[in-house]
């Protein structure tokens, strides 16, 4: 049934864009729009977009980057492990928790150590990578999205995107344990 | 709270920063002004002179965890570096590989010479005319922290310009593509077969509204796992909905609610995941398709509902728009 379901995913993530590019054109073709003039009026705006998120980029980035490279990171830990514990979340998984939001890059290099040290298919190694699926880079999607629109004042998506993260890594806690649980 | 928790992150950072480097001052961590016992063997001869040498430096793994008070890393420690040797006086020059101790490797980051480590060599010992050990006192390493917090600070700096530049292709190209699907009336098609829908999550969007179109078209991709096509969709999206903005610059609660469904990442196909499992020799990589959609799955109901009871906050209202919602 799952390798089925695999299959069935594996399929789309090949044909999705090829179909998607056809269909848009080709729809398009049929009623008579002129496809490759309103393509590159459509395109041109790429370039603004783009630049336009430097800067929320930088802030977001720059302050992130820093924040991981005092060591904050660790001394945030000691500090939560007492309390996580009680939830049974285990101590090699809690970096894995901070970091999803903060950086990509970071949680991806997190979870491919923990899967080298524990194996792919330990608990722990399930637990980080349903923890990695579980949720979105909060903080770069903030500064992505709303830079695109020149948003400054976020007002309440950075407590609602927090608090989206808790319970995601919550629910990734709690399934692993009920169906893979020591 | 996004400049709180901006600010925070940058104060915490340097206090921690300056703390850890004040705390190292006292506990000399690296041993700055002191001599570590080396054996070497050096098999390359760089120059004719007999003075620079290449090989490897050996001590004792005890000897070694003893002198810097950490757990002994294995029976001998050994490491290639280069070794000059003029009228009694040594130099070391020491450049990190995939074995190099840890301390070493945070050492030689610190360094006068970027990524390596030197060293001055004295007590040498010399047979044949051959440098074969001596103590080692290596160059005296501060304010670790603080130097990586600048690294770090550059380093990132560049790297936000690399990932926005690099947005600019692809962005271009499904722009591009959205804006023939606009024209031909395809996404007018989407957003009417998906009003029962968008209507309830987005209320204040009026429901033909182009930023349906693309919102629904970044879920989708979302759904999918098609990253490189999301991201496009979702900026798009971001920027229609700004063209309803009654306060340029603040965020409508549209955009919240927008931004918290692609912060949860709710996904049919986690394929980072999937494909880093499958390369650390997972005998099932695709298990974690079912958990990852009952984590996705409770962090977006999580943050749908956050989203709607923090939008009526006073603390989050907008001031001199209408009421928004």
């Amino acid at each position: 049934m799952t390798e089925l379901f695999r299959a069935f995913l594996n399929v789309i993530s090949v044909i999705a864009i090829p179909t998607l590019i056809v269909v848009f054109l080709g729809w398009g073709f049929v009623k008579k729009v002129k496809v490759y003039e309103v393509f590159v009026e459509g395109a041109k705006e790429g370039f603004q977009t783009a630049v336009r998120i430097i800067p929320y980029l930088v802030a977001m980035l720059f302050a992130i980057g820093v924040f991981r490279a005092s060591g904050a990171m660790d001394v945030l830990i000691t500090l939560l492990t007492p309390a996580t514990s009680l939830i049974g979340m285990p101590a090699e998984a809690l970096p894995m928790a901070l970091l999803r939001p903060l950086s990509g890059s970071g949680s991806l290099g997190l979870m491919t150590e923990i899967m080298k040290t524990h194996g792919p298919d330990s608990f722990l190694g399930v637990l980080v990578s349903t923890m990695y699926g579980s949720t979105e880079t909060t903080f770069y999607v903030l500064a992505v999205y709303f830079g695109s629109a020149a948003v400054k004042n976020t007002r309440h998506a950075l407590p609602a995107g927090l608090i989206a993260d808790f319970f995601g890594m919550i629910g990734a806690l709690l399934i692993c344990r009920i169906l893979f649980g020591v | 709270m996004l400049n709180y928790v901006w600010i925070s992150m940058i104060a915490i950072a340097i206090v921690v920063g300056v703390g850890k480097d004040v705390s190292d001052e006292i506990a000399n961590p690296y041993r700055n002004g002191r001599a570590l016992e080396v054996r070497l063997d050096l098999r390359r001869q760089l120059d004719d002179e007999r003075t620079r040498w290449e090989g490897d430096l050996v001590v004792g793994g005890e000897i070694f965890g003893t002198f810097y008070g950490v757990t002994a890393p294995g029976p001998v420690v050994r490491q290639s570096v280069q070794v000059t040797v003029r009228e009694g006086k040594g130099t070391l020059l020491l450049t990190p590989g995939e074995t190099t101790s840890g301390l070493w490797k945070t050492m030689a980051a610190s360094g006068t010479i970027k990524g390596k480590l030197s060293g001055t060599l004295t007590n040498i010992q010399v047979v044949d005319g051959i440098p074969t050990g001596g103590s080692v006192e290596f160059e005296s390493i501060r304010f670790v922290k603080l130097r990586a917090i600048t690294q770090a600070a550059l380093d990132f700096a560049n790297t936000a310009v690399d990932i926005s530049l690099g947005l600019i292709g692809i962005m271009a190209l499904w722009l591009g593509l959205i804006k023939v699907a606009e024209e031909a009336g395809l996404v007018a098609l989407l957003t009417r077969a998906l009003r029962p829908l968008t209507r309830r999550l987005f209320p204040d969007v009026p429901h033909d509204h182009p930023a349906v179109g693309a919102m629904i078209m970044n879920i989708a991709a979302n759904m999918l796992g098609l990253n490189n096509a999301a991201t496009p969709m979702g900026l798009k999206a971001m920027e229609e909905l700004n063209k309803i903005n009654p306060k340029i610059g603040t965020a409508t609660n549209a955009m919240c609610t927008f931004l918290v469904i692609n912060t949860s990442g709710l996904t049919l196909i986690p394929a980072t995941a999937i494909a880093v499992r499958a390369a650390a020799g997972s005998a099932n990589p695709g298990i974690i398709i079912g958990t990852s959609i009952i984590g996705a799955g409770c962090a977006t109901v999580a943050g749908l509902i956050a989203v709607k009871l923090l939008q009526r906050l006073p603390m989050y209202r907008v001031e001199g728009g209408k009421g928004h919602d």
